[in-house]
Order: structure tokens, then C-alpha cells, then sequence
């Protein structure tokens, strides 16, 4: 059957990306099933959707980007629901990786000096599995930003409901988060894209060669191969 | 609007482009002496003919004042206070309104470009046009002044009669009020007048008697003279207003942090490529599928 599927082009690899993975299909590895892909670019549009619609009230100099949904007055009826949609799809992220996400004593590390180690490309990969630290540690700053947005920008929404220090703690903690969420993103992008080739493909075709896997995550390489001891 | 646009000395969430100040004019000042107000709300009712206003349910709140706090159609509240002090007691009569500050909290917290805009001549107005209804002036406001229209969501307060003042006419209250408690000219004139009461008032045995123009906010242009100048708390105003600290870290700090953080990790993630290229070619082992001998 697949060999002529194979012979009149079906891509075998795609196909059994949409409710698998962590399955080796000839020279590919599929790395994250298609509900995996859906959530995370659930999550990313609307990210973006807020940034979009938030900038322009961060500083004027982003009005072009309001300008682009007609105007400041849209953006702040679109912002807030694009922030829901934010918060349900991030939500929806934590409940689908929580399990994978959970984080080893050594991988505590990564949030000060490994991941520096790993950026300087001085860090030993030899035992990272499906996910590495620095990628754990960026799953659960997504989480606490999405819940920092939400609980702030709630209070935002409703002025006349929320007054006085409520609300400017409220623009303080949205404005911290949003600074400390986007330099994050900025290098989740660099790092997913061009840094390391062939790692934006799991998140579209969902799918990565082996010898990625052998470089990036040798242990869930050799849990895949079966050669991990 | 088009004329006074060349007086625009500061404007709202503006880069460049949203100043002219082409003109120089007067700071022009309303004093007002709350010890000679009487209660009669002859200048709440002239606000709103002259404003064009449409009628606030009153409500009863035990005392002689009309409502419990201004309103988005209720721009100037003749504010009342029962005091019991080692004197005896007083009535204090304070006419609450936008304070048209020097330095003004809500125009520096709002987002919308050309939204709150500050003249040459002091008045602080209001382009409900440009107004998106987010509520951060009232985060800004130390004097608790802009209100929202139910239905628009638009910031409404006082504008010092923007459109009589304009043609050399005082505002409508300043008009309408029979003791000669409120008086409007030039803020140098007004402060002439306010320290000539104080002085008298001084005399006539209120000896903490005071001019309220705090400095916090870079001095008023409605200037108040309060018979117990030591307690402006007894009136309803802060003891010593400024911009909250929370509004000044945003807009000063964090925001030109953000700026510098967020273009910095651009700049950071091209130089890491840069400097080190590809992760992943520094791996000695050939690149194909094949796993490494054990
Ligand atoms: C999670 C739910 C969220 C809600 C309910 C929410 C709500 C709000 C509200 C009501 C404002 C006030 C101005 C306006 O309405 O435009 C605001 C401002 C803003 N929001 Fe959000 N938001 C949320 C998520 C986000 C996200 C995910 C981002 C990420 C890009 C973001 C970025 C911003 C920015 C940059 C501002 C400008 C304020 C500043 O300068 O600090 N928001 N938000
Ligand atoms: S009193 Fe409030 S609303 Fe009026 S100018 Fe000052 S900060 Fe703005
Ligand atoms: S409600 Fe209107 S005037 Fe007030 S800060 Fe927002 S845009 Fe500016």
C-alpha cells in the first residue's frame, strides 16, 4: 500500500503526522502531530493579533499597525477578545505539553547559566531528550505571561469597574509582561527558524530528519532508535 | 478647533507633528474662593446650559450636594463637607472640576494620539473624536476628574469654557456666580487676588488660610483658597498631588526600556548568527541518518 502511495507521490512523512508522532518514517522523525501544530499557530496568530493590536497603545510610533485594523478605536474593541483567544489557545497548549514539559532537577539549570552554555553552543547535548531545558523553561513563561495578560488586561478592560491602584498596577503588570514576553518570542523565532535549520519544519510538516534529532535531542534519538541504554 | 490648533503646547501619545505652539498666549486662571461660596449651584447650573448638558438624576447622598461625584454630563460639583475643628464647626464649599494642571496626568497617559491636548494659555481639552474610551487618563488623573459617557465610552470633563474663553468671555460659573466667589484672568492676575484673600483671611482669624496651586503638578490653573489651607483633605483635594509614580515608571521608564529590550534581542539574535552561524555544524559527526558507531 505505501510503497504506491510512495510511487504516485503520497507523502507518506505528512500523512502520518496527523495523529502520530515519535515515530521514525524512513528518514524522517515525526516530531509534532498535527494537534500539536494547530494549537502552537493557535497560539502564535494570536499572539501576534495582540501585539498587533496592543502597540499601537504601547507608543504611537506602532500606529501604522493599528492603522491596519481601521484605526486605535478598533483595536481596543479587537485587542481585549484577540487576548482571550490568546489566553483559551495558550491555555489549551499548557493542558497538551504539560506531561513532556515537566522538568528534571538538572534542567533547572537552564534558566541561568545553561542556557548561555547552549547560546555559546558550549553545552553538551548528549542527554537531552524530546524537549531541552531552555525549551521547558520557555513553555512556562508562555504560561505565566498568558495568565499575567489575562489577569491584568481583565482589569484594564473595564475602567469603570477597576479604578485607582488596581489599575495601575494593572497597566504596570501587563506592560512588564508584555516587554519580558516579547524578547522571548523574539528569540523562540531566532532559534526555531534560522539558528538551527530544519527545526521550523516540525512545526509544519511536523515532521525533522534524523540527523537533527541526533544533534539537537540525541536521547530521544536513541529512545526512538532504540540504541539508548 | 482648526484655530486653536496652533496653540496646541502638548498633545496626547504625539511623536512629532501633534505640537504647534505657534502662539504664545497668557496662562489664564480661574480663582476660586471656596470660603465665599455660599452652596447656591448657580454655577452647576450654568455648566450645563452653557455646556449643553443634558439633565443628572440627582441623588440624595445626607448632605447639601447634588450628586456624589462629577459625571461625564456633571463637569463642576460644588462639593460639600460638615467639619467639626477646635473653633467650633464649618460648612466647606469646594467647587470640584478638572484643575487644568500644568503638568497633566491624564494627557500623559493616554494612548490616543491628539486625544488630550494642552493650549498655550493652560486649558487641558478633551477631542472626544480621537478618545477610544481606555480610562487611562482617570489612571492618571491625581483629582479623580475625567468621566465616561455611558453609551461612547468618551472621556467628558471640564474644559474651562474652551469656546468662551477663546473670544475673550469668562467661563459660564465664573458668570453666573452672585457672592463674587470665582473669578477668571490671567493666572498672574488671579494669584494677586487669591493672596490679597489669604492675607484677609489670615486677619480674620484663619490663620492656616491657603492658596491651592500645588507645585506637584506643575501649579493649577483653577486655583482654590481654602480657609484651613493645612487640611485641603477636609475638601476632598490630596495633600500633595503629582502624577502617580506607577504612570511616570510606564511612560519614562518601561516604555523606553521595552524599546531598547525588544530592538536589543533583534539585534542580539542576528549578531548570535553572526557569530556562531547554523547550530549544529559544529557537530563533528557527518550529517546523515546514520546513528554513530557505540
Ligand atoms: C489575555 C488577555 C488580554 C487582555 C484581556 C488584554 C487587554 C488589554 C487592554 C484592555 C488593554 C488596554 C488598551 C487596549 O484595550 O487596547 C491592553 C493593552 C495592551 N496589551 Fe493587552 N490584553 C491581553 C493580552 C495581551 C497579549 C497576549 C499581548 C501581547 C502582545 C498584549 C499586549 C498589550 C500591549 C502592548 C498593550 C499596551 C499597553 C502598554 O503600553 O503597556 N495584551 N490589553
Ligand atoms: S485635573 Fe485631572 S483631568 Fe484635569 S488636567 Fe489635571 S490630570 Fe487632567
Ligand atoms: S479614555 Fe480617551 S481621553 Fe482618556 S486616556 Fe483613553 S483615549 Fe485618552
Amino acid at each position: 500500500m505505501s510503497s504506491v502511495r510512495q510511487q504516485i507521490g503520497l507523502d507518506v512523512g505528512a500523512l502520518k503526522a496527523r495523529d502520530t508522532e515519535d515515530v521514525i518514517v524512513g528518514k524522517e522523525i515525526i516530531r509534532h502531530r498535527l494537534s500539536s501544530r494547530v494549537i502552537h499557530w493557535l497560539v502564535a496568530d494570536f499572539f501576534f493579533l495582540c501585539a498587533a493590536t496592543g502597540l499601537p497603545v504601547f507608543s504611537p510610533v506602532f500606529g501604522w499597525l493599528g492603522n491596519l485594523f481601521g484605526g486605535l478605536a478598533v483595536c481596543r474593541v479587537i485587542h481585549p477578545f484577540a487576548g482571550l483567544a490568546f489566553f483559551a489557545s495558550a491555555a489549551a497548549m499548557f493542558l497538551h505539553w504539560k506531561r513532556e514539559m515537566q522538568m528534571t532537577a538538572q534542567e533547572r539549570g537552564w534558566v541561568g547559566p545553561k542556557l548561555l552554555e547552549y547560546l555559546r553552543d558550549k553545552a553538551n547535548h548528549d542527554q537531552i531528550g524530546k524537549y531541552n531545558g531552555g525549551q521547558k523553561v520557555f513553555f512556562y513563561t508562555a504560561a505565566l505571561a498568558a495568565l499575567g495578560f489575562l489577569v491584568s488586561g481583565v482589569v484594564l478592560w473595564f475602567p469603570l469597574t477597576f479604578a485607582g491602584f488596581l489599575r495601575q498596577l494593572a497597566i504596570l503588570v501587563h506592560n512588564v509582561t508584555f516587554i519580558a514576553f516579547f524578547v522571548s518570542i523574539v528569540f523562540h523565532i531566532y532559534l526555531g527558524t534560522t539558528a538551527e535549520p530544519g527545526t521550523f519544519n516540525a512545526m509544519t510538516r511536523g515532521t525533522v530528519s534524523k540527523a537533527w534529532a541526533r544533534i539537537h535531542h540525541p536521547k530521544w534519538y536513541r529512545e526512538l532508535m532504540g540504541t539508548d541504554k | 478647533m482648526s484655530v486653536q490648533s496652533l496653540e496646541i503646547v502638548r498633545s496626547s501619545a504625539s511623536t512629532w507633528g501633534g505640537l504647534t505652539g505657534v502662539r504664545s498666549l497668557p496662562v489664564l486662571s480661574k480663582y476660586i474662593d471656596s470660603s465665599s461660596c455660599i452652596g447656591c449651584k448657580a454655577c452647576e447650573v450654568a455648566c450645563q446650559e452653557w455646556n449643553d448638558l443634558p439633565v443628572v438624576k440627582t441623588s440624595q447622598v445626607g448632605t447639601y450636594q447634588t450628586l456624589p461625584e462629577l459625571d461625564a454630563s456633571y463637569w463642576n460639583l460644588i462639593r460639600f463637607e460638615e467639619r467639626e475643628h477646635e473653633n467650633g464647626f464649618s460648612w466647606l464649599m469646594r467647587k470640584d472640576q478638572c484643575m487644568h494642571c500644568g503638568d497633566p496626568g491624564c494627557l500623559k497617559a493616554c494612548p490616543a494620539p491628539g486625544a488630550i491636548v494642552q493650549y498655550a494659555n493652560g486649558i487641558v481639552d478633551v477631542n472626544a473624536d480621537q478618545c477610544i474610551g481606555c480610562g487611562y487618563c482617570a489612571t492618571g488623573c491625581p483629582f479623580n476628574i475625567p468621566k465616561f459617557h455611558e453609551k461612547t465610552a468618551k472621556m467628558q470633563k471640564c474644559t474651562l469654557c474652551v469656546d468662551r474663553t477663546r473670544l475673550g468671555l469668562e467661563p459660564a460659573c465664573v458668570k453666573s456666580c452672585p457672592t463674587g466667589c470665582l473669578h477668571f484672568g490671567t493666572k498672574e492676575d488671579m494669584l494677586v487676588l487669591a493672596s490679597q484673600r489669604v492675607g484677609q483671611l489670615k486677619k480674620n482669624g484663619f490663620a492656616e488660610a491657603a492658596l491651592y496651586d500645588p507645585p506637584g503638578v506643575g501649579g493649577t490653573s483653577v486655583i482654590t483658597v481654602l480657609a484651613f489651607g493645612n487640611h485641603p483633605e477636609w475638601y476632598g483635594l490630596p495633600k500633595d498631588p503629582s502624577i502617580p509614580w506607577t504612570i511616570k515608571l510606564w511612560k519614562n521608564v518601561l516604555r523606553p526600556f521595552g524599546f531598547i529590550a525588544i530592538v536589543g534581542a533583534i539585534v542580539g539574535a542576528f549578531g548570535h548568527h553572526l557569530y556562531y552561524g547554523n547550530k549544529g555544524h559544529i557537530d563533528p559527526a557527518p550529517l546523515d541518518d546514520e546513528p554513530p558507531q557505540a
